[in-house]
């Protein structure tokens, strides 16, 4: 389904991902595990051509994206949904409006049938009767889940996440794991996580792929990286155990 | 080296997108109020104060070294339409329009609301910058010859109260020294000024770091260039318009 044969990214002298290789089977829950500036929101944005990488290739429903031109790299996004650290909204719009810029870009329906997938989307992540509301009048975890809702808006086959429970409170972050999990069953997709939630990854995820300096260490299913020796997977295993 | 790379090929990239894509009325519309509209009352309340200085030093040293102020009027009329009208004007867009527009898009950069425009198939520059470079163009030649034209009633009034020179000895006075040309390099002279300003903004904006310290930054940085700029460009249209 997606998969990266020694990928290679530099910013200028510092090699951020450093001949990664990962296949990611279809229908997975995989989380990307790692301490700061290990590469891994740099991968994501390499997957959807945000980035591209110095060498290496990646592949996506059996087709090389890595050298495609901007214009058509807009069918792999197409297929590919992100949801972005920050929420990303645009402060101009309305939640509505945010939710149905990419159905309006993408898809070729009526403003109806544009309010239904609205609605249906927001009802997705437990949301409704925001939709007239501005993103600075709500809170930052709304924002997250319009965020997420506006990606899911567009069925995406694949489903990315770049640390979507940064700055929440622990009850929200629960909340949103959960989503992620029930969104990524449900919507039958692909799910890649970057996250450094070793606790929500135990849970929910098929596999655990733990980064560091742009390779990976470890990687296996919850129980297999319960049982590893490595010390950087018990550094983060120590802090959920506590 | 790089920095000026990227703004030649943001520079590239605009032009391509502006002969290429539908124009957006709807954004321009309302960047346009933004810059014409929300910048008119500070704008004519500046140049009028720089008229009224004008005439007065003007004439205070022409007073002292000469003896007589009389080519004041014809002088200042001159000097308001190729000068102080649009480069005034530029100035004060740079800090009041500039600034804002490389806050917006920094902003949105650091917060990655860029990334999701083109994750949602959207071009930064047709959707960001197009619309701000016309609105501005469009924005800056008015306001510029506005403010010219405020400059004028401000001297003329100033003439007439301080130097004892009527309305019409002013307008006569004027006659001799300003032609056609001099009104069409003051909405030259603006249009361009109204170029430099969103191209040199938003490239600040999309080089933004993070946090309000990287905001702080390139929005200073974004003034001092755009204005640096300004007075160059000034100096060159002068020259041509003057010489060649």
């Amino acid at each position: 389904m997606i998969e990266y044969r020694g990928l290679v990214k530099r910013f200028g002298a510092k090699t951020i991902l450093n001949g990664l290789n990962l296949r990611i089977e279809e229908g997975e829950i995989v989380f990307v595990l790692g301490t700061s500036g290990t590469g891994k929101s740099v991968l994501l944005k390499n997957t959807v051509g945000l980035f591209r990488p110095d060498a290496g290739e990646i592949w996506i429903q059996g087709r090389e994206v890595s050298k495609l031109s901007e214009h058509d790299y807009l069918e792999v996004r197409k297929v590919c949904g992100m949801v972005f650290q920050h929420p990303a909204l645009f402060d101009s719009m309305t939640v509505y409006e945010n939710v149905a810029f990419g159905l309006r870009r993408f898809e070729e329906l009526s403003e109806s049938e544009i309010a239904d997938r609205v609605k249906e989307s927001l009802a997705r992540v437990h949301l409704k009767g925001i939709e007239d509301k501005k993103p600075p009048q709500i809170s930052y975890g709304m924002q997250k889940r319009v965020s997420l809702a506006r990606t899911v808006a567009l069925n995406p086959r694949i489903l990315l996440f770049d640390e979507p429970t940064t700055g929440l409170d622990p009850v929200t972050t629960r909340a949103v794991n959960h989503l992620i999990f029930e969104l990524s069953r449900k919507m039958k997709t692909t799910s890649i996580v970057v996250s450094h939630d070793m606790e929500c990854a135990l849970e929910i995820a098929d596999r655990i792929v733990l980064l560091d300096k742009g390779s990976i260490v470890t990687q296996g299913t919850p129980s297999e990286i319960k049982k590893s020796e490595i010390p950087l997977v018990r550094g983060f295993l120590e802090e959920v155990l506590a | 080296m790089k920095q000026l790379r990227h703004f030649f090929d943001l520079v590239a990239r605009t032009l391509f997108v502006l002969s290429s894509t539908p124009f957006r009325m709807k954004e321009f519309s309302r960047q346009l109020y933004f810059v014409a509209n929300g910048s008119l009352p500070i704008v004519l309340f500046c140049v009028g104060f720089a008229a009224i200085v004008t005439i007065l030093e003007a004439s205070f040293h022409m007073k002292l070294v000469i003896q007589n102020d009389s080519m004041v009027p014809g002088f200042a009329a001159l000097l308001i339409l190729r000068e102080l009208g649009p480069v005034v004007t530029a100035l004060l867009l740079t800090s009041r329009v500039g600034a804002g527009f490389t806050a917006e898009v920094g902003l949105m950069k650091t917060t990655e609301q860029i990334d999701a425009l083109r994750m949602l198939g959207i071009d930064p520059v047709q959707y960001l910058v197009v619309p701000r470079l016309i609105a501005t163009i469009v924005g800056t030649f008015l306001l510029a010859l506005l403010a010219s034209m405020t400059c004028l009633l401000g001297a003329m009034f100033v003439t007439d109260i301080h130097l004892g020179y009527s309305p019409a000895m002013f307008l006569s006075s004027m006659r001799v020294f300003v032609d056609f040309q001099d009104l069409l390099l003051a909405g030259l002279k603006g249009a361009v000024f109204g170029a430099v300003i969103p191209l040199v903004s938003c490239h600040f904006g999309f080089l933004c770091e993070e946090g309000a310290e990287g905001v702080g930054k390139a929005t200073t940085q974004s003034v001092v260039v755009s204005s640096v700029s300004i007075i160059v460009l000034d100096f060159i249209l002068s020259y041509v318009f003057s010489y060649v």
